[in-house]
């Protein structure tokens, strides 16, 4: 009763799986064929559309636009985002609660309207379309993701730490830079990279906030409302590749040093 | 020699602690380090000030100011404002919502699709959710939870397109399909309500997973197993016990998961055809031209976040009544 209860589960797990991965698998061997017509059957392979993509200027621009794009904003994003975490995670002040909203507000407005919002303001504000106003869009609409990760681990902070550093003399400032600072290095870590993915896999707010120079997710949204091609494939398979590896990296680096840490 | 031992008896713990770290103690005795630090530390109340005035003035500006300006314009009767002229407020950019039945049918259907797709993936997760937190070892369980978030960390556009192939008229599961015999012409999955669904579930599924496997691994299993030594059922077992304890996972999960998908433009876009405008079509639709329909587009912008909060508040409130019905 039990194990046939436990067989549908895993049933629904594993068809769960497959659901997830055939059609990125599916993308990626389309990747290698040899024909512009994207379908099965496949009758012989290719890397052509690989070396194609690697002489298209266009191409390698905006994959390193993309990237400066995400490093910029990720910089910003990770400042705030621990300030913020340091004053909320330390004493309850009058009109927290207030505070947490207005922090959490960029990561739970729906995409597109957040984009707009972020659209009319950068006009107001006389911040033109382009590179300056989408890093900033990025950099405000990551930070709530920095200080709940950062809030999460300060909690954890032992308080006997910054008290035996502020008994042996040490004043405030420097217990936070010497105590709170590298007991975060790993969540502020783990959140850069987070933030990178996010800026470097966001489309709405590049769409709405970009001049004519495209980030990478804004071209292939491009080339696709063009038609399909076997070189978006090739792209979008080493755009997938980069994420997937810098993702699982920095999953690993934080589950072992958390685990680090528990001992 | 002697005198320096004398020295040394005499050494505070600052003092010990300065020697010990050069670069620190030097800095901590910089002039301009004193007074800066003199300046912040001068009293709790003035360093709680500092601390907080930059992220205060950084979440008013920078987190609400957009919403702020964006209600603004919307009542605004044209933008940008012409020079000299003063600014003229009217809400007839609401009233063009509610006047025109045109714009009705993309913004309802953005919500019935939302919920529907909503109720899709917690059907589709809970069980997978329920299977990790429940049959699977701890060690295997972070593996396997792992598998699941490695398509997440790519991005909405690459899933789309992934989608794209899979459901396409040559893709796999038209040729699945047919290598089993049962259709002899490929089913059109492609452009319809359908195609969409399958690509915001997709996209949208580990938003509702991770929020039902925190809540079912908190679940402790003597709770399931005290039930089933006094008789109950895998059915009355699971009405009463497990899913009134994950009600709080299964309704943030939601709250999320409606929240994000009646804000994707770009999958709609790809996924979807003329039948499935969805409403932030219709607000982009405004803002691809110059600024004069701005005003209007961030009144339906405005409409449509107010009805999408509207909604997940008496949802968050349902949950809450339900939960302490039950418990």
């Amino acid at each position: 009763m039990v194990s046939r209860n436990r067989i549908i589960l895993s049933c629904t797990y594993w068809a769960f799986v497959l659901y997830i991965f055939i059609p990125l698998i599916l993308m990626i061997v389309m990747g290698f064929k040899d024909s512009k017509f994207i379908g099965f059957p496949i009758k012989s392979w290719t890397f052509d559309w690989y070396i194609s993509i690697f002489s298209d200027y266009e191409i390698i621009y905006s994959f390193g636009y993309s990237i400066l794009i995400a490093i910029f904003s990720t910089l910003i994003s990770v400042i705030i985002g621990t300030w913020i975490a340091v004053l909320l995670e330390g004493r309850k002040f009058w009109g927290w609660s207030p505070v947490f909203g207005l922090m959490i507000l960029p990561a739970l407005v729906p995409g597109i309207i957040s984009a707009i919002a972020f659209r009319i303001y950068a006009r107001w504000l006389g911040i033109e379309p382009g590179m300056g106003a989408i890093i900033w869009a990025h950099a405000v609409h990551n930070v709530p993701f920095v200080t709940i990760v950062v809030m999460a681990r300060l909690s954890t902070l032992p308080k006997s730490q910054i008290e035996a550093a502020r008994d042996l003399g040490a004043d405030p400032l420097l217990t936070f830079i010497r105590i709170t600072l590298p007991y975060l290095i790993p969540a502020i870590l783990g959140a850069s990279i987070f933030c990178l993915l996010l800026s470097f896999d966001d489309f709405v707010r590049s769409f709405f906030l970009g001049d004519y120079n495209a980030t990478l997710p804004v071209l292939i949204f491009a080339m696709l409302r063009s038609g399909m091609s076997p070189e978006i494939n090739a792209i979008a398979t080493i755009a997938l590749i980069l994420t997937a590896a810098i993702g699982i990296w920095a999953e690993r680096f934080t589950r072992k040093t958390n685990k680090d840490n528990k001992i | 020699m002697p005198e320096y031992k004398v020295g040394l008896e005499n050494i505070t713990t600052k003092d010990a602690y300065l020697n010990s770290r050069p670069i620190w103690g030097r800095i901590i005795n910089f002039y301009f380090y004193k007074i800066f630090l003199n300046f912040i530390t001068f009293s709790p109340r003035r360093q709680f000030l500092i601390l907080a005035a930059f992220p205060i003035v950084w979440l008013l500006t920078q987190h609400l100011g957009p919403m702020l300006q964006m209600l603004r314009v919307s009542l605004l009767e044209a933008y940008p404002v012409a020079e000299g002229t003063p600014h003229s407020f009217t809400i007839d950019n609401y009233i063009r919502f509610f006047g025109d039945y045109i714009f009705w049918m993309p913004f309802f259907r953005t919500l019935i699709f939302a919920t529907i797709f909503t109720v899709c993936t917690l059907v589709l997760t809970y069980p997978v959710a329920y299977y990790l937190a429940r049959h699977v070892s701890r060690k295997n369980q972070m593996l396997m939870l792992l598998i699941l978030l490695i398509p997440f960390w790519v991005g909405e556009i690459v899933r789309t397109y992934a989608i794209m192939i899979f459901l396409g008229n040559t893709g796999a599961v038209n040729l699945v399909l047919k290598w089993f015999g049962l259709i002899e012409r490929p089913i059109p999955f492609m452009y319809t309500g359908f195609s969409m669904g399958v690509g915001i579930v997709y996209l949208t599924a580990l938003y509702m997973l991770l929020p039902l496997y925190s809540a079912l691994e908190k679940l402790p299993k003597s709770y399931t197993e005290v039930a089933a030594d006094l008789g109950a059922g895998a059915w009355v077992r699971f009405r009463k016990i497990t899913l009134p304890l994950t009600l709080e996972g299964i309704s943030s999960g939601c709250i999320l998961v409606f929240l994000i998908s009646t804000g994707f433009y770009a999958t709609p876009v790809l996924l979807g055809g003329p039948s499935t405008t969805v409403f932030a079509e219709t607000i982009a639709g405004f803002f691809h031209y110059a600024g004069d329909e701005w005003p209007t587009g961030a009144a339906f912008a405005v409409i449509m976040f107010l009805t999408a909060l509207i909604i997940t508040f008496l949802f968050y409130r349902l949950m809450k009544v339900l939960r302490k019905g039950d418990t």
